[in-house]
């Protein structure tokens, strides 16, 4: 067999699908054209603008660490800020979460009203509390904690009550058959039963809180935010990267300090 | 007093199935009665009917004299205790706040939902952890202890409650055969020594022979024999275990024929 012979004795391939991908390119490319020159974008500029703000961010390269211990208290502010949210969420939660498990809510009524106060709660902006308790109670750490503790307190409420709810059947009806009413049944066939989750949760949200206390300065609510703010405003540039140096380590501090004690509980 | 009287009752779950039909039978004070049956005979609905945690779609339950109802749960359950296949301890907390639990129908929440309780109630843990031998274990994690030992718990649990009646679903299924054995002796003592009416689910029909007063068979939500373990039969084990719809069951002669 000669290769003259192989060639005769081609099978004919199906005709070729046609492939649309270059028709796609070439449209997005002249889409992107037409954008750039819609909203009259020079290259030239944007290469101008990479610089400035090579040069706005390079303002901040010296962080002037002079008022240290102001900022540092100002942090701590901001931590209490968090830390008494959390605490708010926690006691609030603690006692709405059961009601709003299903398996453990005493009657359908209770259940109900605990589920929609935690949603209502969940559905309030923590930054839009934050401006009402301002304008409600005045300036300073007292209404930031409110407005994360009401926040929070929906979505602390609505895991630990997912949580309630995935609690073995099995034990549940333990404790039930010896006759505990309620509150016995939320304290030794609930809540033991969750620990380390419930944990994690709270942690989640003091993390969170940390973080959030430091915007919520901003409207008013104290703390470190606010200094940033100003300092942003006097453009400031070593004081600000101060602050938000000082921002920046707590949170990963508590970043880790929080993954050691989840993993310290077994 | 305390005869469980099971008046005419049926059981339909929200499914629509059928699980008990017409049931009718007393179980007496002080008796140690075994529950065998095929899977799927309503042996367990039956027990959780007594105790509360099922209700009866028709007919009723009464203990000494007292209907089991939605309102008085509380009142019932302390006096009618429950042993379970997979223990239902609660895994966290320990051997003693397990055995503690047994006696939170006798106390208000306002002490015992800080886990605080008065020293007669501890007395009555360290009594009944003494009585199945668990106590140097009396503050290990429930959930550290073996099966045979985790149900020694449920049974402490059970007997702190002080209760007339002990309901025990299938104890041992999910035990070897010496631990199994342990469980058995310790509930029969129970009934023998506290005159505690125990009523136990088995699967295993040797055991029912040696341990068991009383044998109940249940077949398709019916009760199917009534009597003492002697009474036994291959043909009474037969009809117990039959299978609907078959009539030369190869499957069932060779499972009895070592019972
Ligand atoms: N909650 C429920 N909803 C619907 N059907 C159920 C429910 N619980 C049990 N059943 C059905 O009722 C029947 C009897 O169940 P039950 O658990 O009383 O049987 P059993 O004799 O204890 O069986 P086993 O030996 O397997 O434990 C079964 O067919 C089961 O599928
Ligand atoms: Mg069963």
């Amino acid at each position: 067999m000669n290769v003259h012979d192989l060639n005769s004795a081609r099978p004919q391939l199906p005709p070729k699908p046609r492939n649309p991908m270059p028709v796609w390119v070439a449209a997005t490319l002249a889409m992107l054209w037409l954008i750039v020159w819609d909203l009259e974008i020079s290259f030239e500029t944007l290469a101008y603008g990479v610089e400035d703000m090579a040069e706005y961010f390079s303002r901040y390269r010296q962080p002037d660490f002079s008022d240290l211990s102001r900022y540092l208290e100002l942090m701590g502010i901001t931590l209490a800020t968090a830390l008494w949210g959390t605490v708010f969420a926690l006691l609030v939660a603690f006692f709405l979460a059961p009601l709003a498990a299903r398996n453990f809510a005493p009657n359908p009524l209770a259940y109900r009203i605990a589920r929609e106060t935690l949603n209502f709660m969940r559905a309030m902006p923590d930054l839009l509390l934050a401006l009402i308790f301002v304008a409600a109670l005045g300036l300073g750490p007292l209404p930031g904690a409110l407005a994360l503790g009401v926040h929070t307190t929906g979505f602390l409420g609505k895991f630990l009550a997912e949580s309630l709810e995935r609690v073995d059947k099995g034990v549940c009806e333990g404790v039930a058959s010896t006759g505990a009413d309620f509150p016995q049944m939320v304290m030794y066939a609930g809540w033991p039963s969750i620990l380390r989750e419930a944990l994690g949760y709270v942690l989640y949200i003091l993390d969170r809180n940390v973080r959030m206390a430091s915007v919520l300065g901003l409207v008013g609510a104290g703390g470190i935010g606010l200094a940033l703010h100003d300092t942003l405003r006097l453009f400031n540039y070593g004081q600000s990267a101060a602050l938000i140096l000082v921002i920046l380590a707590t949170i990963l501090i508590i970043d880790y300090a929080s993954a050691w004690l989840r993993g310290r509980l077994g | 007093m305390s005869t469980i009287s099971i008046q005419s009752v049926s059981k339909c779950y929200q499914n629509g199935f059928e699980a008990l039909k017409n049931v009718n039978t007393e179980i007496h004070s002080g008796s140690f009665t075994v529950v065998l049956g095929p899977s799927g005979a309503g042996k367990s609905t039956l027990l959780r009917l007594i105790n509360g945690l099922e209700t009866p779609t028709t007919g009723a339950v009464r203990i000494g004299g007292e209907a089991v109802e939605e309102h008085k749960l509380r009142h019932i359950r302390s006096r009618v205790a429950m042993v379970f296949q997979q223990f239902n301890l609660v895994d966290r907390l320990s051997v003693v706040t397990n055995v503690l639990t047994g006696r939170l129908a006798q106390r208000s929440w306002v002490g015992s939902v800080l886990y605080l309780f008065r020293g007669e109630d501890m007395a009555i843990a360290q009594r009944v952890l003494a009585r199945v031998g668990l106590t140097d274990k009396a503050w290990s994690r429930a959930d550290k202890l073996s099966g045979g030992q985790q149900q020694r718990v449920g049974i402490a649990r059970a007997l702190a409650q002080q209760p007339k009646v002990i309901l025990a679903d299938e104890p041992v299924a999910s035990l070897d055969p010496v631990s199994s054995e342990e469980i058995m002796t310790l509930l029969r003592e129970i009934c023998d020594r506290d005159g505690i009416t125990v009523v136990v689910n088995l699967h295993q029909v040797e055991l029912a022979k040696r341990f068991a007063d009383r044998v109940i068979g249940m077949n398709g939500g019916r009760v199917v024999f009534d009597g003492p373990p002697a009474e036994l039969s291959q043909q009474t084990l037969r009809t117990i275990y039959q299978r609907e719809g078959i009539e030369d069951d190869n499957s069932l002669d060779l499972a009895l024929a070592y019972a």
